[in-house]
């Protein structure tokens, strides 16, 4: 059994930084040392209420329709960056929790062609991030889903079962929890969709309404129903319960822990926005045992850069490429399983390519390359490291700048001798007492530190 | 002299293999028969290498090996079927597919053996369920956490992960980390496109200062800090082993085809001869997907299309490769298989193409490969409810045939890797494995007597072992497969059996003791 009561201990910077780190792309000082003092319930709050509206592409209500080819792929970057760049630009917890939908209920630009069919299903699932219910209903005439899936091609009387299958393989309730029949009676009461525009259109006249058995329910059942009969399984709650878990607390839980998150989502009837607040400002997530138990996925790592370092103006496209070459293209999953994530993020490959990148980004340029970072317009842009210092305490001691950044970079706490070594990094056979924030030096001795730091494995861990 | 022949006359002339010695360092822990035509090869250190080819999508198998003379097999494919005489022969009822010239000059000289209806009870139609279970070897209703490949070299590295071994284990060629290579201590493998790529990404930073790890213990965040450590370390060596191993390799004298796959096995190829000491190599065939739902064939020619390219690529790729270890003197050290998570349904779909399935061929060359069609040819009247065909092989089957019979692994072993005793059905693909003497200089241990010998009733045996240590006897054939075992009074060193019920022949006695194995043939004569 985990804690899951809430915590009441006012939150530390270092609580603070776990919480945003874990709910948010942008664990930055700034936004820590707002939230540090408030209870971690208030904190979460705050941090739910962060969800500034994305604007849609100005061809995300065009008719999904295209000359040829390469018409259609065009936009396939646009919809990259539109996503990517207001993820970069904006602190907000409900693109936290798209990272995971996107990866729940996924869908590929390659196979559903059209982007503007890829921006309705991001639309749809954001406007109900907070509702298992209502994105699982929603998810079922969604046209990107109809597509990827094969829901337009399924015909009464000669169900296809792609979505069926994946319904209840990786949708709700998991290798297991149902058997062969309940996938081809699902099918048929997901028949009756069309494609219409933009919109999935639900015909009773195609669809089998016919008598079926699902989960041992019969009935007449049409596509609602199976929701219903699905989510009333236990084991809905738990397949959900152990995503949410993977995505924001650890990777490994105990079946008794799932079984306890899973009852918190039953109780409030798969509304998860009560689910995450708990679960957010438990004990249980604020166990040391727990802080940097994850390892970060592209979209932590490269976001995270250019948040921590301040240049949320950073050019999308630029994120994109190092997601793509860390593995993670966004809206193209490898499958309909989506990214396996976690330990199968880093590889002798991806590491070393993590610090790359990492390293290059604190000298200012992109890896593998002298070309400066610029923003969307092509300007380039630069860190401040002696600003992001001065957002901390005691920034005229050196040890507490190392101390402070190490905190700031890194989820797990350093020891002395790691601290030791880093602060002779910075210094580079100064003395110690020579530290100086306004020095024209300390720009540079700044940057060998967070390089340093960049470099330890522990900078993949969140 | 043949390698059987050669076996016969060793136990013949009554020589005891393990008495002669053999110095292992501390990771090649087994000495095998490396497969050659003296003693001298025989005693080397095991240098065997399985390199294993993923086909992601699913292959076709039925329009890999054509059953010709099937007309189920045409009626259920009238757009996509390929007609007897545009096949190459292979038997009276089975033809290649044309694109696969490059497996029936493998197989035709004795290099490439087919392994038919191969699959696991239950098999499940999607692809990443699929693949998770081809690459962690479990039933279809487990969830495996780590790869078969995986646990296997892990045996390799008992002091794994503080102690790296000097080679990795096993190398993926590609971008992403394979499941497969997962080990239950962590990623057993490195991954690389490009062995300079990798040495320049590990080695371009800045001098980098090492900073020690926080020892955080057993805790999740601990053991995260600890696999990350692990990542960061084997990076740091191997890229360097790699680069090295790249250098030195002997250059190839052939002109691969200008394809993905090929490109591949053309790095590994450069490995091996540069001396790399990888147990595993692991490519994944990604110029294309084998999942052909549409537009599978060509609609005016049924032997051309998609489908046909990447079989092409396949076959093409696998005969350079066989062709430039031959030319190198690897050929005996290296075999490969493919593998696809699953075949696909008997009859062809609506849009040209097929849909998920289940049983296929699969593929395993080498130049010790007993080339032959193992299982009959596909049964197209007895099928699942789904309308696809049933198993005939096992999956397991043919990793166990590379764990007991390829690298001479005990069946106990492979039992550990496997989860089960696949042992008494592992396909007979390699012709004979015969382990010897796994020993410490100057460290007596071995056997003593085995008499008589040729023997047909009661045998008796004498061995050197430590009095304090169990040990037993495994009685083998010589493809490997476990006859039964007999435990050995470890005081007295002594043990007896009785041989009346085994056929004549050569039989493989295997000592374990602690961690020492010897190997002598006893030969049964009625």
């Amino acid at each position: 059994m985990v804690n899951l009561s809430p915590r009441s201990a006012a939150l530390t910077i270092d609580d603070a930084l776990h919480l945003i780190r874990r709910a948010t792309f942008h664990p930055t000082w700034q936004l820590a040392s707002s939230l540090a003092g408030q209870t971690p319930g208030m904190a979460v709050e705050t941090l739910m209420a962060l969800s500034p509206p994305i604007p849609m592409p100005d061809w995300a209500d065009d008719p999904p329709e295209f000359s040829d080819f390469a018409a259609a792929a065009k936009l396939w970057p646009e919809l990259q960056r539109w996503w990517i760049g207001h993820c970069i630009a904006n602190v907000s917890m409900r693109e936290r929790m798209m990272a995971m939908w996107h990866n729940h209920f996924t869908s590929d630009y390659v196979t559903v062609y059209a982007a503007m069919w890829m921006t309705t299903q991001s639309a749809m699932l954001r406007s109900k991030v907070y509702n298992f219910r209502d994105m699982a209903l929603g998810i079922i005439g969604d046209p990107a889903m109809l597509r990827y899936l094969n829901g337009e091609q399924s015909i009464k009387g000669n169900p296809n079962e792609n979505f069926g299958r994946e319904w209840f393989e990786l949708f709700t309730l998991g290798v297991g929890n149902y058997v062969e029949r309940d996938i081809i009676e699902a099918a048929r009461a997901f028949t009756g969709w069309r494609i219409n525009g933009l919109t999935g259109v639900y015909n009773p006249q195609l669809a089998d309404l016919g008598e079926k058995t699902i989960l041992n329910q019969t009935g007449e059942w049409a596509y609602d129903d199976v929701v219903r009969i699905t989510l009333e399984q236990p084991a809905c709650a738990r397949w959900i319960a152990q995503k949410i878990i993977k995505m924001f607390v650890e990777y490994f839980p105990e079946a008794e822990t799932i079984e306890q998150v899973a009852e918190l989502i039953r109780t409030n009837d798969y509304n998860i926005r009560p689910v995450m607040a708990s679960l957010l400002s438990s004990e249980y997530f604020y166990s040391e045992s727990l802080r940097g138990a994850l390892i970060k996925g592209p979209m932590d790592f490269s976001i995270g850069l250019s948040s921590i370092f301040g240049l949320t103006n950073l050019s999308p496209a630029y994120v994109v490429g190092i997601m793509s070459s860390l593995s993670q293209v966004p809206f193209y999953p490898p499958s309909v399983e989506g990214w396996k994530g976690h330990r199968l993020w880093i590889n002798s490959t991806l590491f070393p390519s993590r610090q790359r990148i990492a390293e290059a980004f604190l000298d200012g340029r992109e890896a593998g390359s002298s070309m400066r970072l610029r923003d969307a317009n092509d300007t380039p842009l630069t860190i401040d490291f002696v600003e992001l210092v001065k957002q901390m305490p005691n920034y005229n001691t050196a040890e507490k700048v190392v101390e402070n950044v190490a905190r700031l970079l890194l989820p797990i706490q350093t020891s002395a001798q790691q601290r030791e070594i880093l602060l002779d990094i910075m210094m580079a056979g100064a003395p110690t007492y020579s530290w100086d924030i306004n020095s024209g030096t300390a720009p540079s001795r700044i940057k060998l530190l967070m390089q340093a730091i960049t470099r330890m494995p522990e900078f993949q861990l969140t | 002299m043949n390698r059987r022949k050669f076996i016969r006359s060793v136990g013949a002339t009554g020589v005891a293999v393990a008495t002669l010695p053999t110095i292992v360092d501390s990771f090649a822990v087994k000495a095998l028969a490396g497969g050659g035509t003296n003693l001298e090869r025989l005693l080397g250190t095991s240098d065997r290498v399985l390199v294993l080819i993923q086909l992601q999508g699913g292959n076709d198998g039925l329009n890999n090996i054509i059953p010709v003379s099937n007309s189920i097999y045409y009626e259920n494919r009238p757009r996509l079927s390929i007609k007897k005489n545009a096949t190459l022969p292979l038997t009276d009822t089975l033809g290649w597919h044309p694109a696969l010239a490059g497996f029936r000059d493998l197989y035709d000289s004795g290099r490439l053996a087919i392994v038919q209806g191969v699959t696991y009870p239950n098999p499940n139609r999607s692809h990443f369920r699929g693949t998770d279970i081809w690459l962690t070897a479990t039933d279809a209703e487990v969830f495996g956490t780590s790869g078969w490949v995986g646990r296997y070299v892990d045996t390799f590295a008992p002091a794994f992960p503080d102690v790296l071994p000097p080679h990795p284990l096993a190398v993926q060629i590609g971008t992403s980390l394979s499941l497969g290579l997962l080990g239950p201590r962590g990623a057993m493998g490195v991954t690389f496109r490009d062995p300079d790529e990798f040495y320049r990404l590990v080695n371009s930073g800045g001098a980098i200062e090492e900073i020690p790890a926080t020892d955080l213990g057993d805790t999740p965040a601990g053991r995260e800090v600890e696999y990350m450590r692990n990542i960061a370390r084997s990076a740091d060596t191997y890229a360097a082993v790699v680069k090295q191993a790249a250098d030195a390799a002997i250059a190839s004298t052939i002109t691969y085809p200008n394809t993905d796959l090929a490109g591949k096995l053309k790095v590994v190829s450069q490995l091996i001869s540069g001396g790399l000491q990888s147990r595993v190599y692991l490519v994944s065939m990604t110029s294309g997907s084998f999942d052909t739902h549409a537009g599978q064939v060509l609609t005016d020619d049924p032997t051309q299309g998609a489908h046909a390219a990447l079989l092409r690529e396949l076959g093409d790729a696998v005969n350079s490769f066989m062709t430039d270890l031959k030319n190198k003197g690897l050929q005996d050290r290296v075999a490969g298989m493919t593998f696809s998570e699953f075949g696909r349904r008997v009859a062809e779909n609506g849009s040209i193409g097929t849909d998920h399935g289940t049983a296929a061929p699969l593929y395993v060359f080498g130049s010790r490969v007993n080339s032959a069609i193992f299982g009959s040819d596909p049964d197209l009247v007895n099928l699942d409810e789904r309308g696809d065909m049933l198993m005939q092989n096992d999956y397991r089957d043919v990793y166990a045939a590379m764990l007991l019979q390829w690298f001479a692994e005990p069946s106990s072993l492979a039992q550990n890797v496997l989860y089960r005793d696949f042992s008494s059905t592992a396909v007979p693909i390699f012709d004979s494995t015969v382990s010897v003497a796994e020993t410490r200089r100057g460290q007596t241990f071995g056997f003593r007597s085995v008499s008589p010998n040729p023997a047909s009733g009661d045998v008796s045996i004498n061995v050197y072992i430590d009095a304090f240590e169990d040990a037993g006897i495994d009685i083998s054939n010589v493809q490997g497969r476990m006859i039964r075992s007999h435990t050995v009074d470890s005081f007295s060193g002594s043990a007896s059996f009785n041989v009346s019920d085994m056929p004549s022949g050569t039989y493989v006695l295997t000592l374990r003791s602690g961690r020492f194995i010897a190997h002598t043939l006893l030969q049964v004569q009625h």
